[in-house]
């Protein structure tokens, strides 16, 4: 016996079976930016855009773009098939960092100016910021970065 | 002023420090620190010791939480132990007592147990995101901290975040019985069999001659289908301890998913019999088990009388949100849509008797309400009923943050769309809700409309193969499985049921 989901949190339990991923997008402690389009996301993420508003550089940070965790990523932002994410990767390689996990992203992301990364909603600490996309938070209902 | 705190170290011996202010926090290590508690009674660190034991290793959570009830009576401003006591009681009503009590007491507390303290208060207050960050917080301080790893992974599953959950116990290197235990569940939930059955043989090596792991191995089997064999694994675990109650009641639930109601509710009838004093929310659970056994076959008077005694033992005995939640239940298998609203009528009255249970969980049952009267709605075509039911439950959604409600209001909008034959639209939505069964036959479905057969065939299979004992299951998989699994029932597959 384990104590199940439903006697822990209250009577009524999500049930056990995994809830569609969430993810988050960061940038560092100093960016002023808290809200962004998906549009502009797009931008950002395919380095169409390549400063923010105060002149900082933009450092993409991501987990391989090929990975399981990163599928609604590049469905959603980058529009691209893994081949394609392979070939962008090593096209922009100058502006693009991949970390191997959510972690690394955070870290990365926190120590570097100009730095906005995607990471799994439940990885995110306090070094970070979060960034509204369309003016919704990821736990928010019609978020923009949520799938399988 | 001086601050007595007791700290307890990795080789369980416990020592005595005295610290002042804040400077005694500054040099932690991560790899090796344990999260210090604060009290003023190094008796309350043995019982909190003890709880451990209780809870994790031996799964004698009512006797955890006893103990935890000794540890907060001797130091009343313990609020650590108070957060720990509103995490494992299994009454709703001391959850929100005892996590009120550790909010109120967190300034007696060192500042890493007022994390733990403020994380959990967010999640019980929606804020899911800090949350999260005090909870990351806290485990980069102390990964290997055994209370903080069990109520990460706790919460984590709570939330369903199984992946990550297995990740914070493995990178905790503890070698926990009932960790192990966790992480097994964790792996069943993502339905990765071999590697929950893997984690099961070392639970089972790590306690041989304890009922818990054949218990939880024979959970595990029947979640995977494996019926005869859940049965005796369930009793191994009596033959160890037969005081050991939800075996009993295993065996029952397992031969109910199996079909056979009868011998289900025979089990059921033994096991309440030889366990006359359950706590009461498995007393709860098992009693609606048994009221699901006459819905598996269709008996809705005998169905109705069960579940009637449910909700007059929780309105007599104040527990208002059980009641609810027992009228909801009883509202989503009757076949007059009058019966429907009048048990969802008083699904919502009880709703509104309950003073003592947490608002969260409140809002989440009024979610469910909603959603059953979208679903009522549908089915007797009321376009006006379903719009503005849908509209209250996506407002409720929007301000609640709260996942169990936002499920709630996918499935709802799932299913209205669908019925507007905007396939695409219902799609987005039923894929929010992949754990309830009434949502993945119209997942399937939709999936079918739209000529996407992978999905269909995907979902198909995932509907055919769920072995929850809930209602839910209970409406929809016995008979979306007997065309499943019949060669002459149109082409095999799901499709013939729609």
């Amino acid at each position: 016996m384990r104590k199940s989901c439903l006697l822990a949190l209250g009577l009524l339990a999500l049930s056990c079976l995994a809830q569609a991923k969430q993810l988050a997008v960061v940038t560092e402690k100093s960016n002023a930016t808290s809200n962004l389009s998906a549009a502009d996301l797009g931008k950002l993420f395919l380095a169409k855009t390549r400063t923010w508003p105060d002149g900082k550089p933009v450092v993409i940070v991501v987990r391989d773009l090929t990975s399981p965790e990163m599928q609604v990523v590049l469905r959603k932002v980058f529009n691209m098939t893994p081949a394609e994410a392979r070939s962008f990767v090593n096209a922009h390689h100058e502006a693009v960092v991949v970390a191997d996990s959510d972690e690394s992203v955070i870290k990365y992301v926190s120590g570097t100016r100009g730095a906005i990364g995607i990471v799994d909603l439940f990885s995110l600490t306090k070094d970070v910021n979060v960034v509204k996309v369309d003016g919704k938070l990821p736990v928010e209902q019609g978020y923009f970065l949520k799938g399988d | 002023m001086a601050v007595v705190h007791l700290l307890r170290k990795t080789n369980g011996m416990v020592g005595i420090l005295l610290l002042f202010g804040a400077a005694a926090f500054a040099q932690i290590d991560p790899q090796t620190a344990v999260m210090p508690l604060t009290t003023k009674s190094p008796k309350v660190l043995q019982l909190v010791d003890q709880a451990w034991k209780l809870n994790l290793d031996e799964v004698e959570t009512e006797k955890a939480v006893e103990v935890l009830q000794k540890a907060v009576a001797i130091d009343p401003d313990f609020a650590f132990g108070h957060q720990l006591l509103a995490s494992i009681s299994l009454d709703p009503r001391e959850q929100v007592s005892e996590q009120q009590l550790a909010y109120k007491l967190r300034d007696h507390a060192s500042p890493s147990e007022r994390l733990a303290i403020e994380w959990w208060q967010d999640s019980s207050d929606h804020q899911l995101i800090s949350a999260i960050t005090k909870m990351n917080d806290l485990l980069s301080q102390y990964p290997r901290d055994r209370w903080v790893v069990f109520l990460s992974t706790w919460w984590l599953q709570a939330n369903t975040q199984y992946a990550r959950s297995i990740a914070v116990y493995e990178k905790s290197g503890l070698d926990s019985p009932g960790l192990i235990n966790n992480t097994a569940y964790c792996y069943a939930y993502m339905r990765q069999f071999d590697k929950a059955f893997a984690w099961m043989d070392k639970y089972v090596a790590a306690l041989p001659n304890d009922p818990n792991p054949q218990d939880s191995y024979a959970e595990i089997l029947r979640m995977a289908g494996h019926f005869s064999s859940a049965v005796d694994h369930y009793r191994k675990a009596l033959a160890i301890n037969p005081k050991f109650y939800s075996s009993e009641f295993g065996i029952a639930d397992t031969y109910s998913l199996m079909g056979d109601q009868a011998k289900a509710r025979e089990e059921y009838k033994v096991a309440f019999q030889e366990f006359p004093s359950l706590p009461e929310l498995h007393l709860v659970q098992w009693k609606t088990r048994e009221a699901i056994t006459y819905v598996r076959e269709s008996d809705i008077p005998g169905a109705d009388k069960a579940f009637q005694a449910i909700a007059d033992y929780a309105h007599s005995n104040n527990m208002h949100q059980v009641e609810a939640d027992i009228y909801r239940q009883m509202a989503m298998y009757q076949m007059d849509p009058k019966r429907t609203t009048a048990y969802l009528d008083q699904a919502d009255a009880a709703v509104d008797e309950a003073t003592n249970a947490m608002p969260l969980f409140l809002q989440q049952e009024q979610a469910q309400i909603l959603r059953a009267r979208v679903e009522l709605a549908i089915r007797t075509g009321n376009k006006d009923m379903a719009r503005t039911n849908l509209a209250k439950l996506a407002d409720l959604s929007d301000k609640a943050n709260d996942q169990v409600i936002e499920t709630a209001y996918h499935g709802a909008a799932g299913a209205q769309l669908f019925t507007q034959k905007k396939y695409d639209q219902a799609i987005s939505h039923l894929e929010e809700d992949p754990s309830n069964a009434l949502s993945l036959k119209l997942l399937a479905a939709a999936y079918q409309k739209i000529g996407y057969s992978a999905g269909m065939k995907r979902t198909d299979d995932t509907l055919a193969n769920l072995n929850d004992p809930s209602l839910e299951q209970a409406l929809v998989v016995p008979a979306f499985r007997k065309c499943y699994e019949d060669p002459t029932c149109a082409g095999r597959t799901a499709a013939a049921l729609r």
